[in-house]
């Protein structure tokens, strides 16, 4: 198991976001997380790398444990990249330089070689001639692919993906899709919070219907997708396909 | 007609030529207390939104008790009061209460340019790995830059126009020179014209230095960047 999450609660005030929720994920496993928004998918995400404090449970990701006091907060965000709804890319920054920024800083590798790796990234994620624009000269399927890039350029074992469609015109969505598809078809361990149900379909080993802070239900798509057992799930299914 | 303008072109020239020697020292001043303030200022704006809460409240407390005291009282606090102690020259204090007095200021321009940055550049960065100070460097504070840069350079010229206070305890700057010029001769309409135009002089040259270097700062395609 390269994630183990253990009854994990996390608290906003009164309302548990996440209500004793425990998974666990392969490696080289892709898990879509689907349900209504609000039901705590993209909170139990960043639980993983600590970017949210969780009230109790545990976590623990490639044998770190996620501690409130974050002792080995840095090491776990060396195994686990995450993308973001709203790309996030640094505005002053160069394509090229948002990808090789971090790994200078913190994988502390030369310029040569970080530019090399970002431009290896760039081609898989077919940006090679867009090294040197500004994110803001690029769509937005640009952009999140981009995003994409940067987060493996530091060599995560583990990728969250938080609503990266959501914030996309519906032209876009299929090319940043495609880049996560081949990186699953390549063994990548994912964590994909989502909306897009043909995805989860396509992609998934495994998909975990949330809805207010607990998991409903969880298993091969053909199942939670195609014959869900749970009446939630029935209800948000019908909604959305 | 014509001798009273051509004694008037005289007088004027003979300020002028008294006065400028005084210059440099109102730009030196000017330079030292800024520089100063800058260097203080991005400390005590990073202790201000510091995690660790005393950090941030000694902060605060710094920035409102300099903001709430006059700047010629602190330059009176300094020069007498410290200087006796201190054994402080009369350029010493006056730049060390100037530059202090900005730095406060300063401090609440870069805390409030750290601040405008979204919260997820801030997650973006830690999710790569960053520790909480690489994020700053690297990542907030170069975005700041363009935010902080125009109300920081209308300090900078509100500090040399602040300056002239130095005159009082006998720092012999423009001001101090203007008013020794004035008791040795008795013209204060243009004694004080031309100071004053001199001052204008250096101020309009800062703010087009000021547009040139918002041009400079400003990245490609940025300014269409969405939140």
């Amino acid at each position: 198991m390269i994630i183990e999450i253990k009854n994990l609660v996390c608290r906003f005030g009164d309302v548990a976001a996440v209500d004793d929720v425990s998974l666990m994920v392969d490696k080289g496993e892709v898990v879509v997380i689907i349900g209504p928004s609000g039901s705590g998918k993209s909170t139990l995400l960043r639980c993983l790398n600590a970017l949210q404090d969780f009230d109790s449970g545990e976590i623990v990701v490639d044998d770190i444990l996620v501690e409130k006091n974050h002792r080995h907060i840095h090491d776990l965000r060396l195994e686990v990249g995450m993308v973001f709804q709203q790309f996030n890319l640094f505005p002053h920054l160069s394509v090229i330089n948002n990808i090789v920024l971090a790994q200078k800083v913190v994988r502390k590798r030369s310029k040569e070689e970080a530019v090399a790796k970002g431009k290896k990234l760039l081609g898989m994620v077919g940006l090679t001639e867009k090294a040197e624009a500004f994110p803001a000269q690029l769509s937005g399927g640009q952009q999140q692919r981009v995003a994409i890039a940067r987060a493996l350029a530091m060599d995560p074992k583990i990728m969250l993906f938080d609503e990266v469609t959501s914030a996309l015109d519906p032209e876009m969505i299929g090319e940043v899709l495609e880049v996560m598809k081949r990186l699953a078809a390549g063994g990548m361990t994912m964590l994909v919070v989502t909306h897009e149900i043909g995805f989860a379909r396509e992609v998934a080993d495994r998909v975990v219907f949330m809805d207010n802070g607990r998991v409903i239900e969880t298993g091969p798509p053909s199942v939670v997708i195609d014959n869900p057992r749970e009446k939630r799930t029935q209800e948000f299914l019908s909604k959305v396909l | 007609m014509i001798e009273w303008i051509s004694k008037q072109v005289i007088l004027y020239w003979d300020i002028l030529r008294y006065l400028l020697p005084a210059v440099p020292w109102t730009i030196l001043i000017t330079i030292c207390s800024f520089a100063l303030a800058l260097i203080l200022g991005m400390i005590i704006g990073i202790m201000r939104i510091s995690r660790i809460s005393w950090v941030a409240r000694l902060a605060g407390m710094y920035i409102n008790v300099i903001r709430g005291v006059p700047l010629l009282v602190q330059i009176f606090f300094i020069y007498f009061g410290l200087g006796g102690i201190l054994n402080l020259d009369r350029f010493t204090a006056g730049v060390l209460a100037v530059g202090i007095c900005y730095s406060a200021y300063l401090a609440e321009i870069f805390r409030s340019g750290i601040e405008a940055i979204s919260v997820g550049q801030h997650e973006a960065a830690q999710s790569l790995g960053m520790t909480r100070f690489q994020t700053l460097r690297y990542v907030i504070i170069p975005q700041s830059m363009r935010i902080v840069l125009p109300p920081t350079a209308n300090e900078f010229i509100a500090s040399l126009k602040d300056s002239s206070l130095v005159s009082i305890i006998g720092m012999r700057e423009l001001t101090r020179a203007g008013r020794e010029y004035y008791s040795q001769y008795f013209v204060d309409f243009q004694t004080w014209f031309i100071v004053g135009l001199i001052y204008l002089a250096m101020t309009l040259t800062l703010s087009k230095v000021v547009k040139y270097l918002e041009k400079v700062y400003s990245v490609k395609g940025f300014g269409s960047q969405k939140a």
